[in-house]
C-alpha cells in the first residue's frame, strides 16, 4: 500500500505568507495524479513534502499509512532542476540508488543498461552531465528514478526540458510503463494535454495561496471512450472526449492566470 | 594562445631576464658583485654546494631535507584540515563551535608559532613541521568549508532521496562536490608551506635550504644566497606542478564542454 495523502495541509515559509492553504488530496495506491497550476502556486512545495524535504506548517502528509519524516528510495524524485551528480558519469548517476540498495553487480549492470536504452542515451554511458544537453540530462534524471523501481514516483515537470519529439516518446513510454507496472505517481506539469494524456486524475491549483480548486476525473472517460485502443498520442489527443477535458482544464486555469493580471 | 606559442613567450621572458642579469652585474658592472652576484659567481657557488657541500651538507642533502619538511607539514595539514573543513561546512553546530577558535587563530602569523613549537618539540624537525602545519592548515580548512557550501542543495537532496549511506555520501558527494575548492585550498596550503619553510629552518637547523640561506647571509656570500633562492623557486614550482597534475586528474569531470564524450 503506497497511497499519498495530503490532509488539510498548510505551508508558509519563514515569514508567514501562506504558500499553501488547506490542501486535501488523496493519491490512491497505483494511481497517477497530475497537478497543474500557475507558476509559484506551490506545486513543487507539495511534491517536496511528499518526498520528505519540506514539512507542512499545519496538517499532515502521509505516504502509505505513516507520516513522511524523511526522504528515501521508496519515493523516487525527478527534480525540476535535474540535480544530477556532475562528477558522476551517466551510468554512475543511474547506478547509485541501486548500489545503495545493495543490488548485486550483475543485476545492477543489466538494470542500468535497460534504463539507458529506455531513455535513448546509448553511447553516452561514460559522459559527464555537462557534456549532455539539458534534455539529455533530464532523461538521465528520469532513468535514475525509474531504475529504483519505486513504489511511489514523484515527478516535477520531468519532460519540461525536452524537445517535442522526445517528449512524446517519453510520454508514450511512461503510459506504457504505467499500464505494464502501475505505480503511485504524483506528476507536476504545465502541460494540460500532457496531464490529461498521462493521469488518472488532474488536480488544478489556484494561485497563491495555493489551494486545490478542482479535481478532474480522467480515468473514467479514458476507459469509457477506450483511449487505450489508440497507441499513438496524437490519435488520443484528437478524440472529442480528450479535447473536451483539455478545454475544461484550460478554462479553469485561464481564470487563475487572468486573476493574476489584476 | 596555443601551447607552443605560450611556452615560447615564457622562454623569451626568461632569456631577457638572464641577459639583463649578465649585462647589469657582469659586463657593465652597474651593480656591484657584493650586492648581487654575477652569473659566474652563482655558477661557482652552485658547483661548490653540489660537489663539496656548504654548511656541513651537500646541496642534495639540503634540498631533500627541505622537501621532507614541506611534504610532511603539508600532508599533515591536509589530513587534519580537509576533514575538519568538511565537518564545518556540513554541520552548523560544528561551524558554530569551531569558527570562534578560527577567528582567534587566523590573524596569528605562522612564524609567531615558532617559539611555542620549539618549546614543545625542541630544535629538531618536529617543531619545523609543526610551524609549516600551522601555516598550511588554515587555507585547507577554510576552502574545504566553502567548497561544501557551494554544493547545490538539490544535488544533496538527490543523494538523500537515493538512500545514500553516510560514508558513501561523504566519499561520493561531499568530497567530490567540494573538490574544486578543496584544490584551491591545497594550492594555497602548498604555497604557505614553502613560504614558511625558509623561516622555520632559520632556527637550529643542521641542513635545509633555509639553513643554507642563513649561513650564506652570515658569510656574506651572495652567490650562495642566490643558489638557495633558486632552489626554493625550482622545487616550489615542481611541487606546485605535481599538485596541478593531481588536480587535473581529480577534476577531469569538470573539463569544459566538447571534451571527449
Ligand atoms: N525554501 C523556500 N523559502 C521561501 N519561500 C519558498 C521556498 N520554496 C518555495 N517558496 C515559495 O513558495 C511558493 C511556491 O513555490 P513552488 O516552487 O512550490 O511553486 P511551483 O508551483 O512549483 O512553481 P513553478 O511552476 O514555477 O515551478 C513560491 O512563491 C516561492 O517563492
Ligand atoms: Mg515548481
Amino acid at each position: 500500500m503506497s497511497s499519498i495523502r495530503f490532509d488539510a495541509v498548510g505551508k508558509s515559509f519563514g515569514g508567514g505568507v501562506l504558500t499553501l492553504q488547506d490542501i486535501n488530496l488523496d493519491v490512491a495506491d497505483k494511481e497517477f495524479v497530475a497537478i497543474v497550476g500557475p507558476s509559484g502556486c506551490g506545486k513543487t512545495t507539495c511534491l517536496r513534502m511528499a518526498a520528505g524535504f519540506d514539512f507542512p506548517t499545519s496538517g499532515r502528509v502521509l505516504v502509505g499509512n505513516s507520516e513522511v519524516t524523511k526522504p528515501g528510495p521508496d519515493r523516487a524524485v525527478v527534480f525540476q532542476q535535474f540535480a544530477l551528480f556532475p562528477w558522476k558519469t551517466v551510468t554512475e548517476n543511474i547506478e547509485l540508488g541501486l548500489r545503495n540498495k545493495s543490488v548485486a553487480r550483475d543485476e545492477r549492470k543489466a538494470r542500468v543498461a535497460d534504463a539507458v536504452a529506455m531513455i535513448g542515451l546509448g553511447g553516452y554511458e561514460n559522459s559527464y552531465p555537462h557534456q549532455l544537453s539539458g534534455g539529455m540530462q533530464q532523461r538521465v534524471a528520469i532513468a535514475r528514478a525509474y531504475v529504483l523501481d519505486p513504489q511511489v514516483l514523484l515527478m516535477d515537470e520531468p519532460f519540461g526540458a525536452l524537445d517535442a519529439q522526445t517528449r512524446v516518446v517519453m510520454q508514450e513510454e511512461l503510459v506504457r510503463l504505467a499500464r505494464l507496472n502501475p505505480r503511485t505517481v504524483l506528476f507536476i506539469t504545465h502541460g494540460v494535454e500532457e496531464a490529461v494524456y498521462l493521469a488518472d486524475r488532474v488536480a488544478i491549483m489556484t494561485r497563491r495561496p495555493g489551494r486545490i480548486k478542482e479535481i478532474v476525473d480522467v480515468k473514467s472517460v479514458r476507459i469509457a471512450e477506450r483511449w487505450d485502443s489508440h497507441s499513438r498520442i496524437e490519435d488520443v489527443m484528437d478524440l472529442e472526449s480528450f479535447v473536451h477535458l483539455r478545454t475544461h482544464i484550460w478554462k479553469s486555469l485561464r481564470e487563475e492566470k487572468a486573476g493574476a493580471d489584476h | 594562445m596555443p601551447l607552443s606559442r605560450r611556452s615560447a613567450v615564457g622562454v623569451t621572458t626568461l632569456a631577457v631576464v638572464a641577459l639583463a642579469w649578465v649585462l647589469l652585474t657582469g659586463v657593465s658592472g652597474l651593480v656591484s658583485p657584493g650586492r648581487f652576484p654575477t652569473p659566474a659567481d652563482t655558477w661557482a657557488a652552485g658547483i661548490q654546494a653540489m660537489m663539496r657541500g656548504y654548511g656541513d651538507a651537500t646541496l642534495v642533502v639540503h634540498v631533500l631535507q627541505s622537501l621532507k619538511l614541506v611534504a610532511l607539514g603539508f600532508l599533515a595539514s591536509i589530513a587534519v584540515g580537509v576533514p575538519l573543513g568538511l565537518l564545518m561546512g556540513w554541520s552548523k553546530t560544528a561551524e558554530a563551535v569551531l569558527n570562534p577558535v578560527f577567528m582567534l587563530l587566523r590573524p596569528i602569523p605562522p612564524l609567531a608559532w615558532i617559539p611555542l613549537a620549539i618549546l614543545w618539540l625542541g630544535l629538531g624537525d618536529g617543531a619545523k613541521i609543526l610551524v609549516i602545519f600551522f601555516a598550511a592548515f588554515v587555507p585547507s580548512v577554510i576552502n574545504t568549508q566553502v567548497g561544501v557550501k557551494t554544493i547545490e542543495r538539490p544535488v544533496i537532496e538527490a543523494a538523500r532521496m537515493l538512500g545514500t549511506p553516510r560514508w558513501r555520501f561523504v566519499r561520493e558527494v561531499l568530497v567530490p562536490g567540494a573538490s574544486p575548492m578543496i584544490f584551491t585550498g591545497l594550492r594555497l596550503s602548498l604555497q604557505a608551506s614553502w613560504t614558511t619553510l625558509v623561516a622555520a629552518e632559520l632556527v637550529g637547523a643542521l641542513a635545509g635550504l633555509g639553513h643554507m640561506l642563513n649561513l650564506a647571509q652570515q658569510d656574506l656570500y651572495p652567490g650562495m644566497i642566490l643558489v638557495g633562492m633558486v632552489c626554493v623557486a625550482i622545487f616550489g614550482a615542481l611541487t606546485t606542478a605535481l599538485l596541478g597534475a593531481v588536480e587535473r586528474r581529480a577534476l577531469a569531470w569538470k573539463r569544459t564542454r566538447g571534451g571527449a564524450a
